[in-house]
This record gives C-alpha cells, structure tokens and sequence, in this order.
C-alpha cells in the first residue's frame, strides 16, 4: 500500500491521482479550496487558490504546488493548511477581488458564488490596492433566449471555455486577449445570439460566479426544493435537477453525479420546460358537441367513453376499439394502456409510436440475436477505438450522447465510420464517410461484408462458437454484385472497403444507428446486418463494443417492453402464443385475447374500411407527424369516436370528438426507460395544471369505471406489478431504482445489466441471414416523374412535432422547418437561399423555405417536419418496411420548383 | 491548452498548419480579416472563438495591429539606454502615430535605437537615413558587434562547409543512437534557455516514449531584452543550430524539426531557410538519410509576438495554433507535448553545443567550465559597455573578467546589472567581483544566470522606473491564464506608477505579499520569476526606494 501524509496523517494514494482528488477523498471539500477546478473538466491550474505545500519528509522544506494538477506521490508530506499558503490563498483571492464588482447582495448568485465561498473561506476582510484598471464596465449580453452573461464578474477561470470545449465539443468560448486583458468572447467577439451556441448550457453551470446564467438563473437560490428526475426529450434518459419554488418550476440542471450525463445535458432538457405552464395547455376534457369542443366534467367524459367503448364492443366486437400509447409516457402508463386495451377492450389493437420509428430494431435484433434492445451501455464509447454511426444524427437528436460520440470522434487515434446522405456534424469529424443515396444501408452494409469476409478479416472463432447460418450468408455475400451496389448506392467502393475493413480491424467496434436505418423499406433488414456485421467480426459480448439503437422518444424502450405492441404483451411474449396467454390471464384475471392485433398503419386502413370505430392515442400527434397526412386525417374521420390525450390542442387532437387533458413528465411520477435499457426514476416535480391529470390516472379511473380493478396509480404499486409479469423487471423495486436506475434484466436480487449477450444469446446463437438490396416502391414507380429524393430530419432546438418545444423560446432560436439543397440543385431550380421552394410529391405539395447547403449531395433534399405550418407528411407515403411496418420517411419522391409567389400554408 | 485543440489542428500535420496560416493571411494587413479566420477555422473543424481568441493574443495577429507599419523597440537595453523617444520624433515625421507599433527587443541591444520596418531590422545611425530606408533597397539593416572567446573557440567557431560540418553528424548516424545520446549525456551540458536542465535527460525522456511521431522544437524565440546570443546563432552560425536538431532527432527518435523563430528577428528567419534548403541540396534531409534509416525534416515556424512564447509549452500551443497559455506540467512535453506528440524542446544555444560533443565526445564538453556548469556559455553586452558584443566564455569565468577585459568597462557610470532577462537578477555593481559566469554562483548569490545576458543600468536610471518597466514588460507580456500573474503583474506595474507620479506610498507589507504570491503562486516562471529582480531592488537599493514605501 503505498501512502502519502495529509498534515502529517497517511493516508493511501491511488496512482496517478493529483493531490486534490488525494486529499478530497479523506478530508473536508473546503480545507483545499478551489476556483477553476470542476467536477467535470480537466485540471487546468489557473486559479492557485488550491495551492498546497509539499515536503519529501515530516516537516521538511516545502515547495508550493497547485494541488488540481500536481500528482500525489508516495511520501509526500502535503500540507494543507500552514500560515503560509493561507496567506498566498488570500492573497490571491484579494487580486480577484481588485477586478470584481463588489455587489454581492444584489448578484443572481448570492449565498451560492463560488468566489463569495472562497473569500469567505479564506478570511478576505479588505481589499488593500489602490484603485487600478479594471473590467467593471463590460456590459451584460441579454441577446439570447437563454443564455445571459455578465463579464463584468468574470473571474477568467476558463470554466466555461472548456465545458464548451470539453464536454459539449462546440468551441463557442475562447478567451481573447492576452494577460490583464484577456477576456471570454463567443465567436468571433459577437453576442450569444449571433454565435453559434448550441445552447447546452455546461457554460452556465461550470461558471462559478454569475458571468455566464441563463435567464431562468438557475445558480439562484430562491428555489425552496430540488427534485431529481429524468428529461421527456430523447432517448439518452439524462437526469435533471429541478428547482422549484412554491409549486412553480425555476430551472433545471444537470446532477454531476448522473451516470447517464454526468452534469450536461442539452437546450431541451434545460431550457424547454416553460411549455409546462404555457398558456394553451389543455385544461379540461372537452367533448366535441356540433363541431366545437365543449368543456366537461371528467366524470362525465369518463360516462360518455365508456359507454361508447362497451357498446362498440358489443355491437361490432373489440376488434373495432385500438389504443396509440405514448413513448413520452411512462413505462407504467405505456404498461396500463396495453392492459386496459387488452384486458378491458379485449383486443390486441395496441401500439405506439415505437412503431413510426424503431419497430424494426426491436424485431431485427430480436431476430439475430433474440433480444430488441441496445447491447452495450453509452459508458462504452470510452473503451471503444472505433464507432460506426449510420442513420442518426445525435448531435442533433440525442446531443449528449452525440456530443460523447463527437468527444471520441476528435481525437485522432479513434476511429469513426458515419454511414449517412447527410454530410452531418459528426460526419464532418469522422475518419471515414459514407454518403450514400437514400434508401441503400443495406447495400452499402453487404458490401461492407463482403469485404471483410474477402479480406479475410471475419472472426472464425466467434463465428464458429456463437453463430449459426454462415455459411449459407457468406456464399450469397461473396456472390453480390460490386459493381451495380456501387452505383446504386452512389459511393466509392474504396471508401466503403476501408470503413468496412477499420471496423473489422479494430480492437473495439461498437455501432450506433438510428431511424436513417429503421425508417426504410428494408428497415428490419438493415438492423439485421448491422446486427451480422457485429457477429461478424465478434464485436459482441464485451465492453466498448455492440449494436446501440439511439432511441428517438424519451421511453421508446420502455413502451416496448411494456407491451405496447400488436403482437407482443408485457415483457415481450408472444400474444398467440398458449402457454404465454395462460400465463396472462391468470396474472391479468380476465381472458386476453391470442391474435395479433393492428398495428398504426393498420389501424388506419381498418378505420377507412368502416372497421374501426374507436381510437384512443396518447401523446402522439399522428396527423403532424405520420406519413401522409391526408390519409391519416380521413381515417380519423372516418373512426366514430377518436379519443386524443395531450397537453396541447396539436393537429391531431383537433380531429378529436374527446380530449382527455394529460400531465407532461414534470408533473407525475413513474420511470422511463432509456436507450441503454436503464429504468430510471421519474418524480414529480410539480402538481399537474388545474384540469389536468396524470395519464396513468386517467387510464386507471376509466379502467376502474369500465368494471376492472385496477389499483390507483402509484409509481412503486406499478412497478411492483410490472415485476411480477415483466421477466427482465423482476427484481427492479421503486426503492431500488435510486440516483442512477437499473439496467435490465434486473435479477430479482437487484443486479442489473450493463452488457447483453455476454456468454449467449437470449436465442441461443447469434442468426446470420442474408438480405439483398432492393430498391424501395417509392422509387421504382414514382422517380421518373419525381427524380429528386426527399428525406427527413430533426433539428437540435426541436422534439418531433414541436408541440412542447414550439411553446418554449426554443423557437426563437429556431422558427421554421426549412429545405436543404444542395446548391447545384437550387442553381438549376433557380432558388436562392430564402426562397420557397415548392416540393411535390405523389401525395401532395408543401412549400418550404430553401437553406442553401452542401451538407446534402446534389438530388437529394431534406427536411424536418417539426412544425404544423408545414405538414411535410402531406408528402410521405405509404410505403412501410417489409418486416415491421415502420413508414419510409426517409425515401420521398419529389420534384421542386420555386413556390410561385408567396408562401402558401399546406392545406390540410 | 485543449486536448481536443491539440488533435483538431494537428490532423494536418506542421505543413500548413493554423498557426504558419494565420500568420499568412496577417501579412497584407497585420491582422487577419474576421472572414478569413472564419474560412480557417471551418478547415479545421475548430470554433470561430478559437481563431479569434489565438489571433487577438499576438501582437502582429491582433486587430490593433492593423496598419502599423513600422516598430519601435522598447526592450529594456533600449530603453534604459534613452535612446527610443529620438527614434520614435523621427519616424513620426513620416509615419502618422497610430502607424507606429512596438516591438520589445530586436536583439539591437549594443547599440540601441532599434527599430523594425518591413522584414528588417535597424538600429544604431541607420535612424539618421530613414529617407534611405524608405525608399529602396538598402544594407542598413546590418549591425556589428565583437564576437570573442575568453577560451576554447566551441560556439562562435568560424563556419567551413556543409561537409565538412556535417561529417560528424553522417559518423553519429553510423553509431548505434543509444550511444550518441550517451555522448550527450556525458557532457552534462545544461539548457541554456534558463532553467538549465541536463538536455541528455530531457531528450532520454523523449526518447522513452514511443510513439510514431515525434518532435524536436529548437525555441528561436529568444524574448529576453539584452539578449542577443540566439540571434548571433541564428544568422551567423544557423548550420550549429540545425546540427543539433538533427542529432536531438536521432536520440530521440524523432522525425520532424521545428524552428521556431521569433517575429522580431526576420533575418534569421531568412537566413536559417537558407541553410535548411542547403541541408536538402546536400541530402541532408528527408528520409533515410545517407541510407541509415534515419528520416528526418524540417521547418520554420515564425511567431507572432509573443514573450510568454519562450516558455515551452505555450511555445507548443503556439505553433499549434492555440493560445500560447502555459500548460500545467505533467504532463511533461516529452509524454505529451505538440499535437499531444512526445516532443522535446531546446534552446538554440543549447543545440549549438551539439555539435562540439558529438565531434569531439561528451567528455570533450564536459571538461570545460565547473563542475556542474559544463562547457561554453554566450554572453552578449550592450551598448554601455565600451566593447558592445558577444563573448563566449568557458563557464567559470569571473563575472569581473568579462565585464571588465571583454567588456572593456563602461563608457559611463553604471550602478546595476540586469543579467539573464528581465525574469533575471539585479546585480549592483559592487556585487561584479564576486560572480562567475555559472548557474551555482548565481543562484547561491540570489541572483539568476538565465541567458546571461547583461543590461546595464545607468547611474541616473531610477531604480523605481526598472521596477515599473519590468512590471509593466511581465504584464504586457503576461499570458493571463494563471491568477497571480494576470492581476499581480499590472498590480505591481500601478502601485509603482502611482508611486512614481504621486505621492504614494506603497504598503510595505502588501507589496511583499504581492512578490510572494507571483513567486509561489504563479503557474510558470513569467509570473514566478519577476519578483527576482524586484528583490534584489528593494534589498540592494533601499536608499532608493525608500521614500516610495511606507
């Protein structure tokens, strides 16, 4: 055991580690104190304040080290607290405080400044130089809708340089200047708003004083509590940190101690939480009565729904009712709905967004390797050394992930491979890009197959002991043909030989894919050959390696898993099946019922087929936000009751006849489940807004109604339940969950899972199956007359349709959805940047304002479908994957003209 | 310093790299245009901010420096000296004020009235035929100063020719590299740039670490005013220079060499590529040179304008492109140094011993000067001494012997000498008798031997003005990113202006509390080192500065 002395006491040392994190372990936080020290970021060493003195013997002749960088040694008497370096502290903390504004009472950060601590600490009780230079004068930046600053306070830590450096990657802060001089500017020396701040915010909350805040001031301290909870916005599950005062939300941060986001997170889990209180949100159940919506009772909006649903279900069976729960809800809510459609409908009809986007990663991996979920943990990316990205753009979509993934891309020893059209930011940062044609991932994956089987690179060894069926997959691979994918897919085959041949080479390979994979033709296809190629090269089983779908919705893995799906019930077992419907009904005590039900698509045929005469959905605005929109208004109308549960009247509630007011992830408890297969605790922050009720409740009380007894709504009542029918859940209690949630399975014990797959699959050995391209429907009937290929996307400051983030000052940073094109394409279409460009499908027209860029390759456009003033999906079609019915958002055919003159709303 | 900087604007390697480019793109107008920098920074994938916040640190990348057109020297032998406000009346008769810059020491320091006019540098009389330097083609750039050895010849050696010089090196490359290093560190020849590491030790360090790419830096970037001796090496001995990396690259194990030149010496700039390209004609460079499997290249990086760039690792984020902020140590550069590349940094006196080792064995070095000082050191006087000029000395040398033989005394009555830079000494000139050119001697004596070089500081010279001229160079030139010497510096620099211009009176006790914060508080020895001479002020000259203190 090596040790080294804290004021003459041993203590052992951990090698490697400074003399801080050294004395930090055993002693009191504020005996060394610190100013540009931060949890989060590397020693810097600009502050001194840390300063302590060493000896190599007891009492010995001392040299003055700066304890957040100089590294602890064995035998080092370190000394912490002598007259002397308690004088330079003080010292040093005077000079601060010749260039600071003396105003503690009136500052944002008073009784919670990082420089008002260590003053205090230190014993500063006058400021003995005379008046000099100063750089009281700066002025505040308030140009931004969140973030603020106030130079005049800064303390030129660099804090907020490097969060902005270190853990976002954007580089928006620098220091200019040099010496006394030397001072943060954004950009290049312009204001927060004309820069190109992402707006995560690691700056505000790195900054120990109050020159760099955010509007809602969340260093404040007026909050009376904190309530720790997870974000709505994505997939990656980030923890917040809430601050309330008297039943009203202040601000949110991110807990340094999240395993998940480790104190970041991004503009919407920080900043876009004013749509919770907004205006607009649906206050009442209102029944549309003549064509308007007359406020009701929740009593009387309970009589009138089940009295529908009991006579639709005798008079035209259970099959005519169908639930769309909601990714955004719980997993206990997501878990109620199928169990309220299931047990007191009676019918399968039950699905969820999940469908529109990652329904084939979650039938393609259960395919291959028997288990539809991410692999591997986020945590990974540090010991991976290659990562291939294909189909997502997670700096926009899950920009904590993606800003860990463009952390890795940086450096040049990694390796990265982003398969995409798009030239996306982590494009730009990656080693290899590949930028195909629209509609051909699993082109571009079989050649990148072929070549590591031809270059003799595959892992016979893994092969041979934890895969079946490759040797009929590797003849049809060796047998494609190069040349023809080649021009299909419209990228160099070299460019994809080596991808293909530093994925096989790497140490670690650890893929992640988003719904530029899924939301395809050949979607469940593509998941499957991600999921080979994997097997492939034994990139399965360990850390810093595996398949990772970055899920879109906050509880998309949970909703899932909860059974909101046609075919599977709770915990992913088979509905037709005998044994799996016994066990059901047993746990249930009512008869569930054994053949698959719709899925969303399907739900819309039945109902334009007269079949279907109730439709309930959750938090999903399907008319915004589902492929061709005309179609999905008219099955809407054509469905006798449509029941829309929401917090704001979005496209899709409109085409209601009852809407039910829900409560938004602020204002109930339960858990989500993340990416990663991590449940984690979501607690409520605030009441729900007068009228409202969280949604759990809401199904509970319209279970209890229609005769079922369902106990009322309890986060750790539900998961109790849920553990008991859930196998992966069994041993996940409420108590259990804590800071950082479990990863399942869960054993009943409480061990959780970080890595899946490990010795076996959950079906047995892993599946190889060969798959060929094939051109999508929508090209080969409609790209003559449509020749350009419009695909989707999502934007950093947007969450699909907008309807929480449009009510926030979200949209002040951005407005529009808007058109990529290339600037080929606009010159021969003579569009200039700004111009309305009219895009025309086979479905129908939209107008869309034209961003000139070369991030897409000429013939291909794309664009976000964020906003309602737009309808995009008047556009898409009805070409769905193969497998799992997932639409082909991303094939559009289109041709484009200048909008003739102004911009024209879609008709809708 | 930003690890993810570090990788960003290494992925292309030194050839056009950040730094050389923004340096380019300043050329027109003394500053790069904000488009320019935005295009740059776009290249390589780094933030507007970056671009901006590198180019505003410079003095000749800085906005400010738009349309300056010429520069006056305000290096401490200049301006002790009086010479400046007569150069600075006659440039204004034909440059608008706002057209006139500065430069702090053009290495002028024998005969003063230095000044910088496109690419060159003059000094001495040339003021007097400004018409001539404005309108053509002229000689007047060069200077001359008497270059003498107290002893062995090592340094200041005439130079024969390339092949002859080289042979050694072509020997060297026969030998196993373990043993040449061994050579160097046999000689215990120490660093030169100040701090006097053994520069075996520094390139073993090095060479331990292994790694594909590697780098040897010579630090041209001689800033400390009174110093000369790098630029003498420079341009008059540029072939001693690049000998010493080449053999540093050999121990090493690396590949690439970087000189890099400070801004305020263009002719050595000029005169180094000349010898660099002689190296390639001669096949010197390249890869396997003479089929040993050695490959090895160089190239000069010039600077900006910037002191602090002498200290190493704001020296490597400087020719990297970021801020020239110091970094904290460990790492060390040898782990962790340009483009997060093992890389080892020398001064360029220091590679000019190399040569003398490698010819003629470290032992050779190593019997020359004390004990722990081994071999030659370079002293250059300035313009009060009666013989201006650079002395190499063995170390050991009576600090007397060289101000009085070499130096010839003084041409008037002098009552300090600021030895080794402005982070240097304050020797009184009684304590002349009792030095000898050593870093033991020096140092036991309170003092520093740094670069040796020697500013003499006249009789009637305040000493309360030296105090405010080195508080306010150590601010200027301050990086800004440790506490203690952004503020203190310029905190130091007003309480001695005040006390200067009024009838101040400086607290005694906060004034030593100040020197002691920057000494043990500062993160690099800019900060650290200026309460040095301050000291010694305040110790050797209390009758004079009493009536500024309370």
């Amino acid at each position: 055991m090596k040790t080294a002395y804290i004021d003459n006491q041993a203590f052992e040392i951990v090698e490697g580690e400074t003399l801080l994190s050294f004395i930090r372990r055993y002693r009191d936080k504020s005996l060394v104190p610190t100013l540009c020290d931060a949890p989060n970021l590397d020693p810097f060493g600009a502050c001194r304040v840390c300063s302590v003195e060493v000896a190599l013997h007891e009492n010995g002749p001392v040299k003055t080290m700066a304890s957040c960088h100089a590294p602890v040694a064995a035998g080092q008497y370190i000394y912490t607290s002598t007259d002397s370096v308690k004088a330079l502290r003080k010292n040093i903390i005077e000079l601060v405080l010749t260039d600071h504004p003396l105003d503690c009472l009136t500052c944002e950060v008073n009784g919670n400044c990082e420089l008002q601590t260590v003053a205090a600490q230190v014993g500063i009780r006058d400021v003995r130089y005379p008046a000099g230079d100063d750089h009281l004068f700066r002025m505040k930046d308030l140009s931004h809708p969140y973030m603020t600053s106030d130079l005049s306070k800064c303390i030129n830590c660099y804090r907020c340089v490097r969060a902005c450096d270190e853990v976002q990657g954007e580089f928006v802060l620098s220091m200019s200047g040099r010496g006394f001089d030397s001072h943060i500017i954004k950009g290049m020396d312009t204001s927060f708003m004309e820069s190109d701040c992402v707006s995560c915010g690691a700056c505000s909350q790195a900054c120990p004083t109050s020159a760099i805040s955010d509007v809602f001031q969340s260093k404040a301290i007026q909050a009376t509590d904190t309530t720790r909870t997870i974000c709505t916005y994505c997939g990656v599950g980030c923890n917040l940190e809430v601050s309330t005062s008297n039943g009203e939300i202040l601000s949110i941060t991110a807990p340094y101690d999240a395993e998940v986001n480790q104190g970041h997170t991004c503009i919407k889990g920080r900043y876009a939480f004013k749509f919770y209180d907004h205006p607009e949100r649906l206050d009442s159940p209102m029944i549309k009565r003549n064509g308007t919506f007359e406020k009701v009772s929740w009593n009387e909006v309970y009589d009138y729904i089940s009295l529908k649903l009991t006579s639709y279900k005798s008079e035209f069976g259970p099959d005519s009712i169908a639930g769309i729960s909601s990714a955004r809800c719980t997993n206990e809510e997501n878990y109620l709905m199928q169990k309220f459609i299931r047990t007191v409908i009676g019918t399968n009809n039950i699905d969820g967004c999940a469908r529109v986007c990652h329904s084939p990663t979650a039938l393609g991996m259960q395919r291959t390797y028997g288990t539809g979920a991410a692999t591997n943990s986020i945590d990974d990316i540090k010991d991976t050394n290659c990562i291939m990205v294909i189909g997502a753009n997670p700096t926009d979509a899950h920009p904590v992930t993606g800003a860990k993934l463009k952390q890795f891309s940086m450096k040049l020893d990694n390796v990265s491979i982003v398969i995409d059209p798009r030239r996306t930011e982590l494009a730009r940062y990656a080693t290899h890009h590949i930028p195909l044609r629209p509609g051909t991932n699993v082109a571009v994956l079989n050649m990148m197959m072929y070549y590591i089987i031809s270059e003799g690179l595959a892992d016979a060894k893994f092969i041979e002991n934890r895969t079946e069926g490759f040797e009929d997959f590797k003849k049809e691979i060796l047998d494609i043909d190069l040349e023809y994918l080649e021009e299909v897919c419209g990228v160099d085959r070299n460019i994809i030989k080596d991808a293909a041949i530093a994925y096989a080479t790497a140490p670690n390979a650890m893929s992640f894919h988003g719904l530029g994979v899924t939301e395809h033709s050949q979607g469940t296809f593509t998941v499957m050959q991600i999921a080979d190629l994997a097997l492939l090269t034994g990139n399965i089983g360990r850390r810093g390696v595996g398949v990772n779908p970055l899920r879109g919705q906050n509880n998309v893995q949970g909703s899932a898993d909860m059974g909101v799906q046609p075919h599977q019930g709770a915990g992913y077992l088979d509905v037709t099946k005998e044994d799996v419907n016994k066990k059901y009904n047993e746990f249930y005590g009512v008869d569930v019922p054994m053949e698959i039900g719709y899925k969303i698509p399907e739900m819309f045929d039945a109902a334009l087929d007269g079949k279907l005469k109730a439709l309930w959905v959750i938090g999903e605005d399907i008319v915004q936000t589902d492929p061709n929109t005309k179609k999905v208004i008219k099955a809407l109308e054509a469905t006798d009751l449509v029941i829309v549960q929401e917090l704001f009247m979005t496209e899709t509630a409109k085409h209601a006849d009852v809407i039910l007011p829900g409560a938004s992830f602020l204002e109930k408890s339960g858990t989500f489940t993340n990416g990663e297969r991590r449940v984690q605790a979501v607690r409520q922050v605030v009441k729900p807004v007068i009228g409202s009720k969280p949604d759990g409740q809401i199904i509970v009380e319209i279970m209890n109604k229609m005769g079922y007894p369902q106990p009322e709504y309890t986060p750790d009542g539900m998961l109790e339940e849920i553990s008991q029918i859930v196998p992966f859940f069994a041993g996940i209690t409420w108590e259990r969950l804590g800071k950082n949630g479990l990863q399942w399975p869960v054993a009943k014990d409480g061990t959780d899972t970080q890595i899946l797959h490990k010795e076996d699959f959950k079906r047995g050995k892993g599946y190889f199956e060969f798959n060929a391209w094939e051109e999508t429907k929508e090209l080969t009937v409609h790209a003559k007359d449509f020749p350009y290929i419009l695909t989707t996307n999502r934007e950093l400051e947007h969450y699909n349709c907008g309807a929480m983030t449009r009510r926030t000052a979200n949209e002040m940073i951005l407005k529009d959805d808007y058109l990529m094109i290339n600037p080929e394409d606009a010159k021969e279409n003579l569009i200039s940047e700004g111009d309305y460009v009219c895009l025309e499908s086979p479905r129908g027209k939209v107008d869309v304002k034209a961003r000139i860029t070369d991030e897409v390759k000429s013939g291909i456009l794309s664009t976000t479908f964020h906003f309602p003033e737009i309808m995009i999906n008047n556009l898409t079609g009805d070409i769905h994957d193969s497998e799992a019915m997932c639409p082909e958002y991303k094939v559009v055919a289109v041709r484009i003209r200048k909008s003739k003159g102004k911009y024209k709303p879609a008709v809708v | 310093m930003s690890d993810n900087l570090s990788e960003l604007l290494g992925k292309k390697g030194v050839e056009g790299g950040f730094f050389d480019s923004l340096g380019k793109l300043a050329k027109p107008d003394g500053a790069p245009s904000d488009a320019a920098m935005e295009k740059l920074a776009e290249d390589f994938l780094i933030g507007k901010a970056n671009a901006y916040g590198t180019a505003s640190f410079y003095d000749f990348l800085k906005p400010e420096n738009k349309g300056k057109k010429v520069y006056v020297c305000n290096g401490t032998a200049c301006v002790c000296a009086g010479t400046q406000e007569k150069v600075i009346e006659t440039l204004q008769e034909t440059f608008d004020a706002d057209e006139i810059g500065h430069m702090t020491c053009l290495g002028r320091c024998h005969e003063n009235s230095a000044f910088h006019y496109k690419g060159k540098n003059y000094s001495g009389t040339a003021r007097e035929s400004l018409k001539a330097i404005l309108t053509s083609e002229n000689k007047l750039n060069l200077d001359s100063y008497h270059v003498k050895a107290n002893g062995n010849t090592i340094l200041t050696e005439a130079f024969t020719n390339i092949s002859d010089y080289y042979e050694p090196f072509l020997r060297a490359l026969k030998r196993d590299s373990v043993d040449v290093l061994e050579e160097i560190k046999t000689s215990n020849v120490r660093g030169r740039g100040g701090a006097g590491f053994p520069m075996g030790m520094k390139l073993q360090f090095c060479r331990n670490v292994e790694n594909e790419t590697k780098f040897i830096i010579c630090n041209a970037d001689e800033g400390d005013p009174g110093a000369y001796s790098d630029r003498y090496l420079l341009e008059q001995r540029p072939h001693s220079v690049l000998f010493g990396m080449l053999i540093s690259g050999y121990v090493a194990k690396a590949n690439y060499g970087i000189v890099y030149i400070r801004a305020e010496y263009p002719e050595a700039s000029e005169i180094v590529q000349k010898a660099i390209d002689d190296l390639r004609l001669n096949h010197l460079l390249g890869k396997n040179i003479d089929g040993s499997g050695f490959d090895f290249d160089l190239k000069i990086i010039q600077a900006q304008g910037s002191y602090i760039c002498g200290e190493e690792t704001a020296l490597i984020n400087s020719i990297e492109g970021q801020r020239p902020e110091v970094r904290v140590r460990p790492p060390f550069p040898a782990q962790k140094g340009l483009f997060n590349k093992p890389t080892t940094v020398n001064n360029v006196e220091t590679l000019a011993a190399l040569h003398h080792i490698i010819s003629n064995g470290g032992e050779a070095w190593k019997r020359i000067g004390t004990e722990r000082s081994s071999g030659t050191k370079l002293v250059c006087l300035d313009s009060y001494f009666n013989n201006p000029g650079m002395y190499e000395v063995e170390m050991g040398t009576p600090l007397s012997e060289v101000v009085n033989d070499l130096g010839g005394g003084f041409k008037s009555e002098v009552k300090a000498l600021q030895i080794g830079g402005p982070l240097g000494g304050l020797v009184p000139i009684s304590k002349v008798n009792e030095l000898t050119i050593d870093f033991e001697s020096f140092s036991n004596a309170g003092f520093l031997l740094g670069h040796a070089s020697i500013v003499s500081i006249p009789k009637d010279y305040p000493i309360m003005e030296l105090i405010e001229h080195l508080f306010d160079f150590a601010s200027y030139e301050s990086c800004g990113k440790c506490f203690p010497c952004r503020l203190g510096t310029k905190r130091g620099q007003e309480l001695s202006e005040k006390a200067l211009t009024s009838d101040y009176k400086i607290d005694r006790k906060l004034f030593t509390d100040l020197l002691t914060t920057l000494e043990q508080g500062s993160l690099c020895a800019h900060g650290g080192g200026i309460p040095l001479p301050v000291r010694n002020a305040l110790h050797y000259f209390d009758d004079e500065l009493r009536q500024y203190f309370n």
